[in-house]
């Protein structure tokens, strides 16, 4: 009972840590414009401070229930609306809400509206109203038409944006790569490709190294319980024998022993890749010359 | 409009749509290449699994038609039959599945027995980087290289995961590349073999392997993901699927699906990969000069992962003792070619000494190539990517 009760606790606790890894800690605040003087407008020709969020997930995230808010005694200020399509962001994608204090005009309007000249405080909030997903405080000395943003999407430091040289990038990227960063820095500083070959062939014999110490590890243990499960059928104490004493069945022995089996049970050696009567029937596949390769004893070459 | 101009005008618009007014000299050649690939499967017995529904893929994706009349057939037109299966290549899925059969069919008992001919395995994927180096090289860009250069790990799924990700544009020609130098394993590596051993060291007996028990043979597909993934978690779809496969196999009460991945599963999987992977190769996108240097640098890889094998094991006898002394003969099995290497180092073991089984201990850096492989294109993947 005690055991049921137990394997029922992990089992829940599992479920419970596996919901949790999948709910939306992946949003971001991700870039905030308080004063919009000749920003983005909305879809009715109007500008407003704009909130966007980002997508930081390599996967579709469905934001609908979520809440913004301006304030943090009510973390539920403004859901967001269920049964829009618009709101599932696809992988590293952005939305924009425009804070326009006039949720009525749609789904990406909030109810609430960012004060020009006062500090300002936007936080997100899971479906449950509880957990806070993300946060960001907008000082005050934040001038129009600059916007308060993250230095790279979903991460880094929150920095101010001029329109200048750092641009202002609603629903799009904070950083704009026309090029794949990875392959220009090896482009240029492994040329010839010695800095991948020495990195990458240490890692690979590194993996199989691990995996190797580690199997002759397991080997080690296994023959050893093996060992001693044979002193213990055999009725001999451990301190009675010196080490190799009990030897390894031979072939013979082993033969003997399924040869009876066989006979007078009928059954034959669960493991089948070590010794068996039975014939394995084996059905034919494109791939099954590899199990042949394995099992058959392989005939001889007579090209000399 | 008299009605016989009315049928010429619908037998000419007709004429325009067949394969006779769209043809070009590309197509011919590529028609020429998928009739080769089916005749050397056919009457040379070459991989014929994979070349002959690669060859007749390539007979289906170059048949020219008139691509502006909007037919949805070809297999880059989006919405198409074609289209949709060759997803599982564009998008990288079938490789996976491939590898969840070959897990489920792989024995792994000859490398449980031998850990230590898994660094043969390692060694063996220099292949890959060499030949990465090369394609620098020659001009490739480092994402296009390391794609080329996976050719090397001698893995035909590993091959198409990689340049789906990396460079799609050269999938076609990779994945043949990398199927066609499979094919001719035993042409390529028995002179490197003979080349870089001594007579003696070509008659060295190996150990038997010791019985590994079922406990063990259930532990290392579950502690080999788990390792090698922590290492290279880019490499998961293609590791976890291998070893996900192999523990239905060794765990004992999962029969009916190991039987259903390594039968039914691959067999179909191997259908649509061949099928859509020579479809892939059509003459616009396959008759270039990066082909060729795909060819010639899949040639150096095999090349460099087969000599690097067996030279390892030079170089590890060095510091083994006198009675676990390994035949170098098995360092080729260190490229993936599951089983066809491993097969080689047996046949020529024989050759110099008639009772001188090498396969099973050739199955051991054989599979670990597989592992290897999968390994390197982790790595690669995540550096490039």
């Amino acid at each position: 009972m005690k055991r049921k009760l137990f394997l029922t606790a992990i089992i829940v606790v599992a479920a419970a840590s596996t919901a949790f890894a999948q709910g939306r800690k992946s949003l971001r605040l991700n870039e905030v414009m308080v004063q919009n003087e000749s920003s983005i407008v909305d879809d009715y020709g109007e500008r407003h401070g704009w909130i966007e969020l980002f997508n930081s997930n390599f996967a579709p995230l469905e934001i609908s229930s979520v809440y913004l808010t301006n304030d943090p005694q009510q973390p539920k200020k403004y859901p967001v609306p269920l049964g829009d399509v618009n709101t599932r962001i696809a992988k590293r994608q952005h939305v924009v809400f425009f804070a326009d204090g006039q949720p009525d005009k749609g789904t990406f309007h909030t109810n609430f509206v960012l004060e020009p000249g006062k500090d300002n405080w936007v936080g997100v909030y899971d479906a449950d109203g509880i957990t806070l997903i993300d946060e960001v405080f907008i000082p005050a000395s934040l001038a129009a038409d600059n916007s308060y943003a993250r230095s790279v999407d979903g991460a880094g430091e929150w920095v101010v944006r001029d329109g200048g040289v750092a641009y202002i990038t609603p629903s799009s990227a904070n950083v704009i790569r026309d090029t794949n960063n990875k392959i220009e820095e090896f482009a240029e500083r492994d040329a010839n490709g010695f800095g991948m070959t020495v990195m990458a062939m240490c890692i690979v014999f590194c993996a199989l190294l691990v995996l190797c110490l580690c199997f002759y590890g397991i080997g080690k243990i296994g023959a050893s319980v093996s060992r001693l499960n044979k002193m213990r059928a055999h009725g001999v104490e451990k301190h009675e024998v010196a080490k190799g004493d009990i030897a390894h069945d031979s072939g013979e022995e082993i033969a003997a022993i399924v040869m009876a089996l066989h006979d007078h049970l009928d059954a034959h050696d669960t493991e089948n890749t070590i010794l068996t009567i039975n014939k394995v029937k084996r059905a034919y596949s494109p791939w099954s010359s590899k199990i042949y390769g394995l099992r058959e004893v392989p005939g001889v070459n007579h090209r000399r | 409009m008299s009605f016989g101009d009315f049928l010429l005008k619908n037998l000419q618009q007709f004429w325009e749509l067949t394969g006779f007014a769209n043809a070009e000299i590309g197509n011919f050649v590529m028609l020429a290449v998928g009739l080769f690939f089916i005749w050397l499967a056919i009457k040379k017995n070459f991989e014929p699994m994979l070349l002959v529904p690669i060859g007749f893929g390539i007979l289906i994706g170059n048949v020219p038609f008139n691509t502006g009349a909007g037919l949805e057939i070809g297999i880059y037109e989006e919405g198409s039959v074609l289209n949709i299966l060759y997803n599982g290549v564009s998008a990288g899925w079938y490789p996976p599945l491939i590898f969840l059969g070959i897990g489920a069919m792989t024995d792994f008992s000859a490398l449980i027995a031998n850990p230590k001919l898994m660094l043969i395995g390692a060694a063996a994927q220099f292949g890959i980087f060499g030949a990465y180096m090369v394609a620098l090289a020659i001009g490739f860009a480092p994402d296009q290289a390391g794609a080329i250069a996976i050719i090397g790990g001698a893995d035909g799924p590993t091959a198409i995961f990689l340049s789906s990700k990396l460079a799609p544009n050269l999938m076609g020609a990779i994945a043949v590349s990398a199927y066609s130098y499979m094919a001719l394993v035993p042409v390529i590596q028995p002179p490197l073999m003979r080349l870089f051993t001594t007579k003696k060291e070509r008659l060295i007996r190996m150990k038997p392997a010791r019985a590994v028990s079922q406990n063990e043979k259930i532990i290392f597909p579950i502690v080999g993901m788990l390792l090698t993934c922590f290492v290279v978690p880019s490499g998961l779809p293609l590791l976890g699927m291998l070893f996900f496969g192999n523990l239905l196999r060794e765990c004992g009460v999962t029969n009916r699906l190991a039987k259903t991945a390594s039968n039914a599963l691959t067999d179909i999987v191997t259908i649509l990969l061949g099928m859509t992977v020579g479809a892939s190769t059509q003459a616009s996108q396959f008759l270039t000069p990066q082909t060729i240097f795909i060819f010639f640098l899949g040639f150096m890889a095999f090349i460099i992962a087969s000599s690097s094998g067996v030279l390892f094991v030079k170089l590890f006898n060095l510091i083994l003792p006198k009675d676990q002394k390994i035949n170098p003969l098995i360092g080729n099995a260190g490229v993936s070619a599951v089983p066809m290497s491993a097969r080689i180092s047996n046949n020529l073991g024989l050759e110099y000494d008639p009772s001188n089984y090498l396969l099973m201990h050739a199955m051991g850096p054989n599979v670990a190539g597989v592992i290897g492989s999968a390994v390197a294109a982790g790595v690669l993947l995540g550096f490039l990517a």
